[in-house]
């Protein structure tokens, strides 16, 4: 066993082999906002490389070349686990866990009903979507941001694209959250992710009886596409269905209501930023690219080694898991100037907030149409707001993707 | 100038597009209609595409200077 053998040699030496330093870093307790991000920063500029003794230890890298080169060589870094600490999952994602050739097949069913063509098709609803919710919103003067409207909106867009009731939001939300929970090594917490994780897929199993045997797939109904779609001269399964729906609920409900949260936060507290924004709305594309930048939510992403291989001085084996610190990379000084800094207009903007390689958010036009939503239509009715807490924000756990655990905001509701 | 776009490594992140707009399209699958192309870039488009270029996730895009 490689990890036994590991384990030994830390022991024994406090470092691995190679002479990588060893750490033991859980990062997935919460903490105070922005913990995540500084730890990151730490590691990076500490280290390249390390060992993590961290469940069965696995390798961690933090600097921007060596995380994106995890990301393009999926021959050595395998999807098979994307968490660490997890290399032998119970769940099957797909196609986040399929490795090239397979890949492609099942990524290219879905690609074009979330490439940009296919988003900007949907923008005019998402628009209404946002209007409808920040008016809802807005005579009150104060909201917690997180829950009433950065989980709402992605998931009614989520659910119009796929064709379903944007309604039954009311049923995903909780459901994402308790899977959440769950995944980011929470042990307490399996019980409810794995009841989630029902829910989620009965939800499906019912939309796919309402289609099954219809003579042709019906117009913008994903669910009814796949029905009629094949892979290989086959139609698919049920189970493979099923794994494909669920998966892009969980990566793309959670993920950009973090996303939201943090950059909302920011321009709670950035009053320049948000003026800058209402004079300039041509930035606020802009905008959202550099809170995904700064403010990555994927404080790492994991990979199973598929070779033996000697990775910058690092001797991986076959069935190790590493662990890319997307997050340190984000920040990293060797390829940003004023690396911590949120700057509006940034120029040369490459972050790998939506990884990088085969595997590159297959939902990233959404989500960036989301958060451009979002701004837009929020920034209309509540040009200024500001956060209404005085303890410090907590954030989840880096185990998931990082959100805000809640975010409280106030505003002047006109007379 | 001139820009390349590497057919390898490019997975259609759609930044080049985005940011040079009036010189890049996609197609619709999302990946840039130039990748595995070499095109000339006019002048009036030089500064979007060397944004693009470096803002290219993947570091798909080569710029060759004249």
């Amino acid at each position: 066993m490689t990890e036994l053998s590991a384990n030994e040699d830390l022991k024994a030496t406090g470092r691995v082999p190679s002479g990588c330093p060893v750490i033991h870093l859980d990062a997935s307790p919460p903490l105070e906002v922005g913990s995540h991000w500084q730890k990151a920063n730490e590691l990076r500029e500490e280290s390249p490389a390390f060992f993590n003794t961290h469940a069965q230890g696995y390798w961690v890298f933090t600097r921007y070349d060596e995380v994106r080169e995890m990301y393009q060589h999926p021959e050595i870094f395998s999807s098979e686990s994307i968490t660490p600490w997890e290399p032998d999952p119970v769940y099957r994602f797909v196609p986040t866990q399929i490795d090239p050739p397979d890949h492609s097949k099942y990524r290219q069913l879905i690609s074009r009903w979330f490439a940009p063509n296919a988003i900007t098709r949907i923008a005019p609803e998402a628009h209404e979507i946002g209007r409808r919710l920040v008016a809802d919103l807005a005579p009150a003067g104060e909201c917690d941001f997180v829950t009433d409207f950065a989980m709402r909106l992605p998931t009614e867009i989520f659910l119009t694209i796929i064709g379903v009731p944007g309604s039954d939001a009311d049923l995903m939300g909780p459901w994402v959250e308790d899977f959440f929970a769950g995944f980011g090594g929470d042990l307490a917490q399996q019980e409810a992710m794995g009841a989630a994780l029902g829910g989620i897929r009965q939800y499906w199993v019912e939309v796919l009886e309402a289609r099954r045997g219809e003579s042709a797939p019906r117009d913008n109904d994903f669910v009814s596409l796949l029905l009629h779609s094949e892979i290989d001269d086959e139609p698919l399964d049920d189970a493979l269905i099923l794994d494909i729906l669920t998966v892009l609920v969980l990566a793309g409900l959670d993920t950009t209501r973090g996303q939201l949260g943090y950059l909302f936060r920011h321009l709670a507290e950035h009053p320049d930023d948000r003026n800058r924004l209402l004079a300039e709305p041509e930035l606020i594309p802009s905008a959202v690219e550099e809170s995904l930048r700064l403010y990555t939510i994927i404080f790492g992403d994991g990979r199973k080694v598929a070779q033996d291989t000697d990775f910058h001085g690092c001797p991986l084996n076959k069935g190790d898991m590493v662990y890319g610190l997307v997050s340190g990379a984000n920040r990293d000084p060797r390829v940003y100037d004023r690396p911590d800094e949120f700057v509006v207009d940034r120029k040369a903007n490459n972050h790998l907030g939506f990884a990088g390689g085969p595997h590159r958010c297959l939902g990233a036009h959404l989500a960036r149409m989301v958060m451009r939503v979002a701004v837009e239509e929020w920034l209309k009715v509540i040009p200024a707001f500001e956060v209404a807490s005085e303890e410090p924000l907590m954030e989840r756990g880096g185990g998931a993707m990082l959100t805000l655990l809640s975010l409280p905001l106030r505003w002047e509701v006109p007379a | 100038m001139k820009l390349t776009v590497r057919s390898d490594l490019c997975r259609g992140h759609g930044r080049c597009y985005d940011l040079a707009e009036d010189f890049l399209e996609d197609d619709d699958e999302g990946f840039v209609t130039a990748r595995g192309q070499t095109l000339d870039v006019p002048a009036d488009q030089v500064e979007d595409v060397r944004n693009a270029a470096a803002s290219c996730p993947e570091g798909a895009i080569t710029i060759l200077e004249d």
